[in-house]
């Protein structure tokens, strides 16, 4: 690789260093030859950002001759795509005529096709549906931290993994749980996961540009992880004039969210930085003041987040840039009921770094060369109040990784690809020694625009697992639109993903009820030499020869989904979408053997399926200018096929179906398994949005109802049905008003969350009512 | 120009908004949304164990000092201390020394032994049972029926055959088909979720008919635990011993 960058240096011819600049000047029109204010202009290869004035017109100035490319972007307006020249010492002089796009109305948009500098892939390359949350959804909300956002979004709900402990949050995405959801920043992958949870709320929205979700089998782009789905935090890159953000938030719960941040051009515009510094403080909540009567349930914390971003043009078509984000938590938690008491310390920090070189040649091909590095590091104890120490973990994880992209159009055609591969190392005290992994991989997608009614997209990705051997993740999307009004998506994708850690080499003994798990891969070695020296009573052969022949596969999903998005009228959209995942193999623990002293012995195994399928709904109403009304709903079935064959077969405890209340056990039928845990049936949001021009107001209401969901077995079965403990349905209504003064320089914002102060002391993650007032402090010419 | 028009199309909205039949439509709209969103927070509230006859004893601590864990470095890793309990005068009994032991043990001074991780493994005194802390005692006739129903409708002892042939000895984890364990326990969450409405009646060593039920090991009794370190072992449980020795349990 480093050869490559040798010899991209020696390519650049020394000529572009001369002061050779030149300017651009256009305006913006609809159809009907009015101005268009407002709309976004992106220059690429500097990826210069730009808001029309409002009377439609632009001005760049200090650009280097050569030949650029110009989107042009606006609600409502198809995106406009045209590459400009531009000469040293002249103006170049331009007039866009935007068209009006009934399909752009909702922020999900596929055409919506932002190019990054520093990567080629967008989610948008994904043929599953992808959502876009921009960075004015997410001021206009107020939120601070990522899975503030995300829990408002159609499909999706955090979730907190009781089973990881009290620090176990995570995403659940079409009723993947978050161990199967990627979670990533500017392409790169982010790791540390407790409990296999990621939790978001460790990230601040302070810096984020936009966010895609995929919903849905995402390997073919991203590889393993990306099983269900994939969430893609892009940040903010460079503007063209130097400009500042101070913004400070304080209320309820004492949250401080306090943000500085800049970004400049530097070198004549050759170059430019950007940086940013956030803090957040919370003082934490307690959802469960029945029985805990002292601290909270959801942790309070300080968190220091930098960021840091630098970009160079190298040469007329060559930029390079480095990238930088440091994340540092610290946070105590105290749950005390009467006098037990206890403290739950824990310090994590994640560093992301990378590097990148972009490089478009003559003929179109696009080349870029990335380096990533990020490094998790995570602590905690539980102490409690009498000086005993409980559970104290350390981990680390860190990965390093190197890829080459190229993307390349060819009339109608347009191809991305790429190649790389990945070291990961870990080491974790609950689980000793870990040997590092490695990881190489392969992809390509394509997008061919057939005729005006049909696209293709399509592509895959091979990966290659030093432990687990190769695998292929196909995808395919076919786009139909058979009038103007009406689309049609239909797509097809895999995924996988390798056991982690824990599945493979953890020993882990539970003296509480006497059993041990073993890891898949030591299993089979500890099983066999507690057998010869007479500590097994019993072994099951079925589950160990099993264990022994198959070993433990990669977890495989197969997304299929349908869309329909119907326009009416540029007031009107609605989405109507069916998705289907299959899951295979997905990992499991089972009682492979019985110790002499009556322990059970268990490992993992893989389960043959489970399915999440459902319908996902949107509608969209536009009736006044800059008011948008959205409603979203998801019907969602999540089941493990297991489950229903082992009460078809019989197994214990399976075929009991006990009713606590009085006692009484009835027979099973496989009609009586509600569905997985933490699933909820229905969810649903509506949206309103209204931002009032003329005054600079913008004014948010969302509701958002999650139905009710299984908290866990209580009748011993091992499955979930009506006599268990479910959390019931829930509203929860957010607000918030905004408003600009000082020519935009100032803005003031209250935000209200959960304003009903609806808690449940099952859902400890769930902060009560939430009042903040906002300002922010924009410095700009 | 498009500024005002767009005001005045605003306007306009805001009229038919508020127009007064659509601004109570909105309210009730609204308050409906506020009511339900507020009515949701009904708390499960634990139900009374006391029904006059019956005597029952909310989070009687148990070893909550030891720990059995690696990794637990200050709490004492050691086994957990057993405890004995007496019907009678509900005095509880600890066995923490082979000096306990030997007063305490084989005697007939206690009913009921909490032994185990967390106290978890109930035995009733019993001399025969080799397991049993009681084995070797004076408590030969102890025997053990096991019921699923509630605790009020059982009302009568079982026949002597019955009680002669159960073969229930340990009260614990209720790990397979014919297990008549008290609690299950989920190997995902690493909770003890105990089984509502199963009830022991209990022939003593001194010949009475007893019903016992054993109710939660954590703290407060809550209807659901939602923390790994809820604290434990803090037994809620309820017996009533019917003292003129007929096999009459009704507690109603």
């Amino acid at each position: 690789m480093y050869k490559f960058y040798l010899l991209m240096l020696y390519l650049f011819p020394l000529t572009v260093f001369c002061q050779t600049k030149g300017s651009l000047q256009g305006v913006i029109y609809d159809e009907e030859g009015r101005a268009i204010a407002a709309a976004t202009i992106t220059l690429n290869p500097d990826n210069h950002f730009l808001e029309v004035e409002e009377d439609g017109s632009f001005q760049i100035a200090d650009l280097y001759a050569g030949v650029y490319t110009l989107a042009v972007s606006h609600m409502g307006y198809k995106n406009y795509e045209q590459s400009i020249e531009i000469t040293a010492g002249q103006i170049a002089q331009i007039k866009i005529k935007l068209q009006k796009d009934t399909h752009t109305l909702n922020e999900v948009s596929v055409n919506d096709k932002l190019v990054q500098s520093d990567n080629l892939i967008s989610a948008t390359n994904s043929a599953m549906p992808v959502t876009v949350i921009s960075r004015k959804q997410i001021e206009l909300m107020g939120s601070r931290r990522l899975d503030e956002i995300l829990k408002e979004q159609t499909g999706i709900a955090i979730v907190n993994n009781i089973a990881g402990g009290n620090r176990s949050v995570g995403v659940q995405l079409q009723g993947f749980s978050s161990e199967y959801v990627m979670i990533l920043i500017d392409g790169q992958p982010m790791v540390g996961r407790n409990g296999g949870s990621f939790d978001l709320s460790r990230i601040s929205v302070t810096n984020i540009e936009r966010i895609e979700i995929i919903k849905g089998a995402a390997s073919c782009l991203f590889g393993s992880e990306a099983m269900g789905g994939a969430i893609n935090i892009i940040t903010r890159h460079g503007a063209l004039q130097p400009q500042g953000v101070a913004s400070i938030r304080y209320g309820s719960l004492k949250i401080v969210d306090a943000t500085l941040e800049g970004e400049t051009p530097f070198a004549a515009n050759r170059g430019e930085a950007n940086l940013s510094a956030n803090f957040y403080h919370t003082d934490g909540f307690n959802v469960n003041n029945r029985y805990q009567t002292s601290g909270t349930t959801v942790p309070p914390s300080d968190n220091y987040t930098s960021q840091g971003r630098v970009r160079y043009r190298l040469a007329k078509s060559t930029s390079a840039g480095i990238s930088g984000r440091y994340g540092l938590r610290k946070s105590v938690m105290t749950r005390g009921y009467g006098n037990d008491i206890y403290k739950d310390h824990m310090d994590e920090a994640d560093l992301n770094a990378s590097a990148y070189l972009n490089s478009t040649y003559k003929n179109g091909l696009q080349s870029l060369s990335r380096f990533y590095f990020t490094h998790y590091n995570w602590d905690s104890k539980i102490e409690w109040n009498n000086g005993t120490l409980g559970e104290q973990n350390n981990f680390l994880q860190s990965v390093f990784r190197l890829e080459q992209q190229f993307a390349y159009r060819i009339a109608a055609l347009s191809l991305t690809g790429g190649i790389g591969g990945l070291l990961e190392t870990m080491n974790d005290r609950s689980l000793g020694d870990i040997p590092s992994m490695k990881n190489g991989f392969v992809y390509t997608q394509g997008e061919w625009q057939l005729t005006d009614q049909l696209q293709l997209l399509g592509g895959g990705r091979y990966d290659y697992h030093a432990n687990y051997g190769g695998r292929f993740n196909p995808n395919l999307g076919v786009t139909y639109i058979p009038a103007a009004f009406l689309t049609f998506k239909a797509a097809i994708g895999s995924g996988f993903k390798t056991p982690d850690f824990r599945q493979r080499f953890q020993v882990f003994t539970n003296p509480l009820v006497g059993y041990t798990v073993l890891g898949a891969d030591i299993a089979r070695t500890q099983l066999l030499a507690m057998r010869d020296a007479g500590q097994l009573s019993e072994l099951r052969n079925y589950t160990f020869n099993k264990l022994q022949q198959d070993g433990l596969q990669a977890e495989q999903s197969n997304t299929f989904n349908l869309t329909a998005t119907i326009s009416p009228s540029s007031k009107w959209q609605v989405e109507l979408s069916a998705f289907y995942h299959h899951i295979k193999n997905q990992i499991n623990s089972f009682q492979v053997a019985t110790a002499t002293d009556g322990q059970m012995i268990y490992s993992y195994l893989n389960l043959p399926k489970v399915n999440n399928k459902g319908l996902e709904a949107s509608v969209s109403y536009k009736p006044l200018p800059g008011l948008d009304v959205s409603l979203g709903y998801q019907y969602l079935l999540s089941k493990d096929q297991s489950v229903k064959d082992s009460i078809r077969t019989g197994n214990w405890p399976y075929y009991n179906l006990r009713n606590p209340a009085t006692g009484e056990t009835f027979r099973s039928k496989t009609a009586d398994y509600w569905g997985l845990e933490n699933r909820s049936r229905h969810m649903a949001n509506l949206r309103i949005f209204y931002n009032y021009k003329p005054w600079d107001v913008g004014l948010t209401f969302r509701v958002n109802y999650r139905g009710k969901y299984p908290f866990e077995d209580a009748n011993g079965n091992y499955y979930i049905d009506r006599y268990d403990t479910f959390v019931n349905g829930f509203f929860l209504f957010n607000a918030s008003v905004e408003k600009k003064i000082f020519k935009k320089h100032l803005a003031l914002q209250i935000t209200a969350e959960n304003i009903a102060d609806y808690t449940d002391y099952l859902m400890p993650g769930q902060l009560g009512r939430v009042v903040l007032a906002g300002i922010t402090y924009r410095f700009f010419k | 120009m498009k500024t005002t028009k767009s005001r005045c199309w605003c306007l306009r909205y805001l009229n038919w908004l508020l127009d007064a039949d659509r601004r109570l439509f909105l309210y009730l709209f609204i308050s409906i949304l506020f009511s339900t969103g507020c009515s949701k927070n009904n708390e499960e509230i634990t139900p009374g164990y006391e029904d006059g006859k019956s005597t029952a004893i909310y989070d009687l601590a148990g070893d909550t000092n030891a720990s059995m864990s690696d990794g637990v470095d200050g709490k004492e890793k050691r086994p957990f201390y057993i405890f004995l309990y007496r019907f009678s005068d509900k005095r509880q009994i600890w066995i923490r020394n082979a000096a306990d032991s030997a007063r305490y043990l084989k005697t007939g001074e206690w009913d009921l032994a909490f032994t185990g991780p967390y106290n978890s493994e109930v035995y009733v005194n019993n001399a025969n049972d080799e397991s049993n802390p009681g084995y070797g005692g004076p408590a030969t006739n102890t025997a053990i029926v096991r019921y699923d129903q509630l605790y009020s409708s059982v009302t009568e002892a079982p026949a002597d055959d019955i009680f002669n042939q159960s073969e229930i000895s340990k009260i614990g984890w209720s790990s397979g088909p014919n297990s008549s364990g008290w609690f299950n326990y989920s190997l995902n969450t690493h909770l003890v979720v105990p089984i509502k409405n199963r009830i022991y009646v209990i022939r003593l060593a001194d010949g009475k008919y007893a019903k016992l039920e054993l109710i939660n090991v954590y703290k407060g009794n809550p209807p659901t635990v939602s923390d790994l370190n809820w604290p434990a072992p803090y037994y809620t449980f309820r017996y009533f011993v019917q003292q003129d020795g007929s096999k009459n349990l009704n507690t109603q």
